[in-house]
């Protein structure tokens, strides 16, 4: 018997890296990685499951710069010079490891993976974002939105014209894209600030995800808690609060599914473990050591001995994983049912990277969790949230709290010693963004194109990630150097622009660097 | 609110006995709070989730990237206040040269024995004037400084914060004013819907379920450890993600690969233990090997373009390790 709804969100991002002044660059690999390890790998799922008439819903952001890249063509062709390589390297490696028995059936997992990769990206013509439509057309997965470049937006708010420019632009591509407008958006690390629903409406927007403390330290009080989705006071969007022992279970590499011994261990790579001459062709051409994404051995146990991976072994235990998580969800579905007296939603959103890079075995896993709620119960049913709101218009009206999912979860992630030094510049180049807009309205021709490109700038220097990266402390040079170069060229761009004396040959040149959104219009900014 | 103190109670249960949350002062004057990175705080695995899409070591290029600086301010009189977490808040600053001296022509002597303070008004539910405030406390900061962080122990409330002079005889000279932040509540909100209203007890089990307690949840040991704990004890700020620190075990691996390789004439087909093998176009062609323990042999046999002449070498390999 229907006790409650299970929506399985994944959060699809990757920052906007994309350098056509250098022939090889090593943080394109970040997008290179995701899509031979991630992005294929789910396509792959959902393909097998329409194949097999499995019924399934999924709620998934792609991300504007992640769809910026996924459409571009000289990523594109990168990828596929990057694939190639692999397909090589995995070549060698089924003969290197011809007596050793275990590796052989690896190194021939791992050439079957990249030329299915390969395979598969050319058969979407290049572009997987054609692919992630597809299923967003036979209505099994819903596609959300983010903010443009993946702004952290609490820490916007003493600039709201560029929260609004980041939720505005984040629309129009969606809808140039899709041919339709977003239903809902994931909140750049799920960071909500009270008042930034109204730019959300604005937007049409009908809803968007917090951690459970922004739904549960609403006010007032939510009757049913994180399990129902709450209407925002004074402009009744909807948020849905995400659920924490489901989320647990899969993200925790400690007591989660991901941490098992049998599956794959991600930091053992021949990138880093084969013999530097053998391997220097693949790894990056300054001759540093970097991930093949070809990786030999399984989690094991706690230590440093790390034992060959056994691809039925670890099959099996995401089969039975998928079984323990659906059986979690039933009791806490029909637990809540009672307590409620009404349907409860449980909401789980992840990474999508999480899955396949990260958790090798995840989509596996995913796939296995599909087919067993669609064939083995009847007590969840899987459901995106526009679906449920149309099933359950009636909700309650708070406004939800301050919160993000990030480190402790609220600002501090973004907000910290190492990365506190860039608000004073990022909200300089807002508050100066909005000032253009004001003294040009209307503009057009090269002033036009300068200030669209500001535009870009402004919004590339404030992705997350570079905050992120910073608060992490580690490989720190490239994310300074990317908030850096979009403030400085920024600002060149507000002087030329004010003092009409644009540099049309320069302006030309970051057109062609940074060259996201190229339907972008200024004037969203105030 | 009974309830709210069983939940507590419950929470408390909850934690490990002799489990302390270490409050390590750190002798200097950090004035960067933080924690340990702490593998149970919310948080924790999606940062090193998202970490994961990140993580290549840095190429040296260091000469590719020569890069201008950005300014070190803009020229503007302007204090900002932001939330950082249900206590703590974070504020920059700047000043003119100009709003400086003109300053000092108003106070004379007393601008050199002014004091730089930060003003923390608490402006909770009223409209600030400069003067109605709740409360306030003074933060005196040092002429370097550009930015400070602030506990202002008060989840729920609003703030604004003045950075002035204090002058000798007590007086408070404001120079510029932040906007207004409000800071989110910790716990869940006391006040409830009246058309929605709901048992206390029923939420408490819904709220206890939310963070991991009810009966089907062992999990949210993070959560009660926050409500438990207080998030903000002091320190450097550090990085959640660096990966645990291995034990100390000092190791060392060795392999043997054999690399087997030769020249033919480019038209004739080799095979290497019966297994073909691809020439290059100068008829040379190299093959590596994993080498386990024990003899091996490798029979490569050459066979002529027009499989009238053949040539056959076996090398025997022994691998002994000892």
């Amino acid at each position: 018997m229907f006790k409650g709804y299970l929506c399985l969100v994944l959060h699809g991002h990757l920052p906007f890296v994309r350098h056509p002044e250098f022939e090889d660059f090593l943080e394109e690999d970040w997008l290179y990685e995701a899509i031979t390890e991630t992005y294929v790998p789910l396509i792959s799922v959902f393909e097998g499951l329409v194949n097999d008439g499995i019924d399934f819903r999924l709620t998934m952001t792609l991300s504007p710069t992640l769809i910026s890249m996924l459409g571009d063509p000289l990523l594109q062709e990168r990828y596929l010079k990057h694939i190639n390589r692999s397909i090589e390297l995995a070549a060698k490696e089924m003969e290197r490891t011809a007596w050793q028995p275990g590796f052989k059936d690896l190194a021939r997992m791992y050439f079957n993976k990249f030329s299915h990769a390969r395979d598969t990206f050319l058969k979407y013509d290049r572009n997987l974002v054609f692919a992630f439509k597809k299923f967003q057309d036979l209505g099994k997965l819903e596609i959300i939105t983010c903010g443009a470049t993946h702004g952290f937006f609490p820490l916007m708010d003493v600039c709201r014209a560029s929260v609004r420019a980041q939720v505005k632009v984040a629309v129009s591509h969606y809808e140039s894209v899709f041919g339709r407008k977003p239903g809902g958006i994931w909140l750049p690390e799920c960071g909500f600030h009270p008042g930034h629903d109204e730019i959300l409406k604005e937007a049409g927007i009908r809803y968007f995800f917090t951690d459970s403390h922004g739904v549960l330290h609403g006010s007032p009080r939510p009757k049913y808690g994180i399990f129902a989705p709450v209407y925002c006071k004074g402009t009744g969007v909807a948020c849905f609060g995400r659920d924490l022992e489901s989320s647990k279970q899969v993200w925790s590499s400690i007591e989660g599914y991901p941490g098992d011994y049998n599956y794959r261990e991600f930091y053992r790579d021949i990138g880093f473990d084969l013999e530097y001459d053998y391997i220097k062709p693949y790894i990056h051409p300054d001759g540093v050591r970097i991930n093949t994404g070809i990786k030999y051995y399984r989690i094991t146990g706690p230590g440093n001995n790390k034992e060959p991976y056994v691809e039925q072994w670890a099959r099996d235990r995401a089969a039975s994983h998928a079984g323990n998580f659906m059986f979690n969800r039933q009791k806490q579905a029909s637990y809540l049912n009672d307590l409620m007296g009404k349907p409860p939603i449980i909401v789980s959103p992840y990474d999508a990277e999480l899955f396949g890079h990260w958790w090798y075995e995840g989509p596996m896993w995913l796939d296995f969790l599909f087919r067993k709620i669609a064939c083995d119960q009847d007590e969840i049913r899987l459901i995106t949230p526009s679906e449920y709101l149309l099933e359950n218009p009636r909700n309650q009206v708070i406004t939800p709290s301050l919160s993000s999912w990030g480190y402790k979860g609220y600002s501090e992630m973004w907000l910290q010693g190492s990365n506190d030094w860039i608000y004073r510049h990022l909200h300089m180049a807002s508050q100066r963004m909005t000032e253009l807009v004001k003294i040009f309205p209307r503009a057009d021709g090269l002033r036009k194109r300068a200030l669209n490109q500001a535009l870009r700038e402004l919004l590339l220097a404030q992705s997350s990630d570079w905050g992120f990266i910073l608060g992490t402390g580690t490989h720190t040079s490239y994310a300074i150097r990317r908030t850096k170069e979009h403030l400085l060229r920024f600002t060149r761009l507000y002087e030329e622009i004010k003092s009409n004396s644009i540099d049309e040959g320069w302006l030309a040149d970051i057109e062609y660097k940074d060259n996201i959104f190229s339907e972008i219009d200024y004037r969203v900014h105030q | 609110m009974k309830i709210f103190q069983k939940v507590k109670e419950k929470i408390k249960k909850l934690i490990p006995a002799g489990f302390t949350f270490k409050r390590k002062k750190k002798p200097q004057s950090a004035k960067i709070p933080g924690t340990r990175p702490d593998k149970e705080m919310p948080g924790f695995q999606e940062t090193v989730v998202a970490d994961a899409k990140f993580s290549h070591p840095e190429p040296a290029r260091s000469a590719r990237f020569i890069q201008e600086e950005l300014p070190y301010q803009y020229d503007q009189d302007k204090i900002v206040l932001q939330v950082r977490d249900p206590r703590w808040v974070h504020t920059y600053w700047e000043l003119r040269n100009l709003t400086l001296e003109s300053l000092k022509s108003r106070l004379g002597d007393d601008f050199h024995r002014a004091r730089k303070v930060l003003r923390v008004y608490d402006v909770t539910n009223i409209i600030f004037n400069g003067s109605n405030a709740n409360s306030f406390f003074d933060i005196q900061i040092n002429d370097f400084a550009n930015s400070w962080y602030i506990d202002t122990g008060k989840p729920g409330c609003s703030f604004c914060v003045d950075l002035g002079f204090m002058l000798p005889d007590g007086r408070f000279i404001t120079i510029v004013r932040s906007n207004v932040v409000q800071t989110p509540l910790e716990g869940p909100s006391w006040i409830t819907d009246e058309e929605w209203m709901i048992p206390d007890d029923l939420f408490a089990r819904l709220y206890g379920m939310g963070f991991g307690l009810g009966r089907s949840s062992p999990v949210g040991k993070a959560w009660q450890e926050r409500i438990k704990q207080g998030l903000f004890s002091s320190g450097i700020s550090s990085s959640p993600v660096r990966r645990a620190v291995k034990e100390r075990s000092f190791w060392m691996k060795v392999d043997c690969e054999l690399i087997v390789y030769g020249a033919t004439e480019p038209s004739a087909a080799v095979t290497v233990q019966g297994k073909p093998v691809n020439l290059r176009p100068d008829g040379t062609f190299t093959l590596r090997f994993w080498l386990p323990d024990g003899k091996q042999h490798i029979p490569v046999k050459a066979v002529s373009g027009d499989k009238l002449e053949e040539r056959t070498i076996t090398p025997i390999v022994n691998r002994e390790t000892k």
